[in-house]
């Protein structure tokens, strides 16, 4: 329905429409096809069960709410809408909170800290492999989850571009030795709170995404009037 | 089993859950809580192109390559990986498990279509597409899960610099898509 | 009044976008224009961009994965 709730005149007859086969009975082949492979693998080890319903159930949500990294960072230059980059917000400002409850549960406890290797050295190679990426995850038409989750949407396209994605990652593995020795070595790892406090780092994420998250929303009106 | 599919296919909760996409922000919520479950269980937030990098080195190695020298693979925890295979190895398992939850999204809302490659242009971007996201991902640790979503969330302010230069490489992007790829 | 279709079948992101402002843009104000599109995301993009110009959307799934976007340029 059109927002005025008439319906749009269209010209022309249009040719009867052949009735819909409904797909549901092979999603459910599917989905007890999965918990068999579930059951499978968590006779051989409970972490691999859980990995595998964890991708699932990233698949299933990307998929059903259309969550694309490389539109939130497409979006603003095509056509200046900034939907998709205001939820990528949202998503960091959640998940901010929540994996620095578990960090600093973890500090506190005088345990590890979980996921630390995910913070890396910044150096030339960042924003090298950053120009990249960008450039390449808007020609292909998805990153790397947004290629995973096309293909199983069934794009013939997508299924190309990750087996380049893979040429690509091997070629990135073989000059890897360059970069370390060149640039990444020589890059600090920045982890905010060793320079905030851990209270302080939080606080000043979160103000760096509301700032992102106000600024996302009134290039969207400058550019789009709305 | 006709009759009740017809059924549920009216049904509003049917509708609402696997029929209409969610809102992106739904779609934000979802995922951030299960980023935090993921972290909380396995100690390690997502990832999903440092992955990749297996794959590419176990088809190299069908292939009769060696990666056994490179400095990528030099360390004690990337063989042990390569070694224990596919099966073994929970990346490989968590990114099976995005394709076919995708899958399932798709069917439960009876909208799969085997979308064929079109046109040579779309072989062109599709190659030059994604050679250029797998070595950007080498350099800078990982995707836009990995070294942006992962490393912002982890209070890692690589993943900061990361996304302003993935905002720099989506402007190039798009001029290049608009000048060649229309 | 004139009725066009743009068949975006087989195009992935942002393509179908870009190609629905680009005719968008040089159709007169009352005509109609059908985007036939198969990518689950320009189901979404293109009708909201349509919306947020202030155009009448209407979307119809005509085939398993396959969706007619049908906008109306009221201005």
């Amino acid at each position: 329905m059109s927002e005025n709730g008439k319906s749009i005149q269209r010209s022309g007859a249009r040719a009867p429409r052949k009735p819909k086969k409904s797909q549901i009975p092979y999603g459910m082949a599917v989905l007890i096809v999965m918990i068999i492979i579930g059951i499978a693998l968590s006779s051989r080890s409970a972490t691999l069960a859980m990995y595998w319903i964890f991708g699932s159930c990233f698949g299933f949500v990307l998929q059903k709410s259309r969550f694309c990294f490389t539109a939130s960072m497409r979006d603003p230059w095509i056509t200046g809408s900034t939907s998709v980059t205001k939820a990528v917000m949202v998503a960091l400002a959640i998940t901010t909170v929540g994996f620095t409850a578990i960090k600093y549960g973890a500090f506190l406890n005088g345990l590890p800290i979980p996921g630390m290797s995910y913070v890396v050295p910044i150096s030339f190679a960042t924003a090298v492999g950053g120009i990249l990426f960008g450039t390449g995850m808007v020609i292909a038409g998805g990153c790397a989850s947004g290629t995973l989750m096309r293909v199983g949407e069934g794009f013939g396209m997508q299924m190309l571009s990750l087996f380049f994605f893979l040429v690509g990652s091997l070629l990135g593995a073989y000059h890897f030795g360059f970069w370390k020795i060149n640039f990444i070595s020589n890059g600090p790892k920045i982890f905010l709170p060793d320079y905030f406090g851990w209270f302080g780092a939080v606080v000043i994420q979160l103000l760096i995404i509301a700032c992102i998250y106000i600024a996302a929303d009134l290039w969207q009106k400058k550019k789009m009037g709305a | 089993m006709k009759k009740i599919i017809e059924k549920l296919e009216k049904n509003q909760y049917y509708l609402a859950v696997f029929k209409n996409p969610f809102t992106y922000i739904t779609g934000a919520v979802l995922l951030s809580i299960l980023q935090i479950a993921l972290l909380a269980s396995a100690g390690n937030p997502w990832g999903v192109s440092g992955t990749f990098t297996n794959w590419a080195a176990w088809i190299y190695e069908a292939l009769g390559g060696s990666v056994d020298k490179w400095f990528y693979f030099s360390s004690l925890g990337a063989q042990n990986t390569l070694n224990a295979g596919f099966l073994n190895d929970p990346g490989s398992i968590q990114n099976v498990g995005i394709i076919v939850g995708a899958l399932l999204a798709t069917l439960l809302a009876s909208q799969f279509k085997f979308k064929k490659i079109k046109s040579f242009r779309q072989v062109i971007a599709a190659a030059l597409g994604g050679t250029l996201m797998g070595y950007g991902a080498r350099l800078a640790f990982g995707c836009n899960i990995g070294a942006l979503f992962s490393g912002i969330s982890s209070l890692s302010f690589s993943g900061w610099v990361f996304g302003l230069f993935l905002l720099i490489g989506a402007f190039i992007g798009s001029k290049l898509l608009a000048r060649f790829f229309m | 009044m004139k009725e066009y279709t743009l068949d975006c079948l087989g195009e992935a992101c942002p393509v179908p976008l870009m190609k629905t402002e680009k005719k968008i843009n040089s159709m007169e104000v009352g005509d109609v224009l059908v985007v036939q599109i198969d990518h689950s995301c320009a189901m979404k993009n293109v009708p909201e961009w349509a919306r947020t110009q202030g155009y009448n959307v209407e979307i119809e799934e005509v085939e398993d994965g396959e969706w007619e976007v049908v906008i109306e340029k009221t201005k």
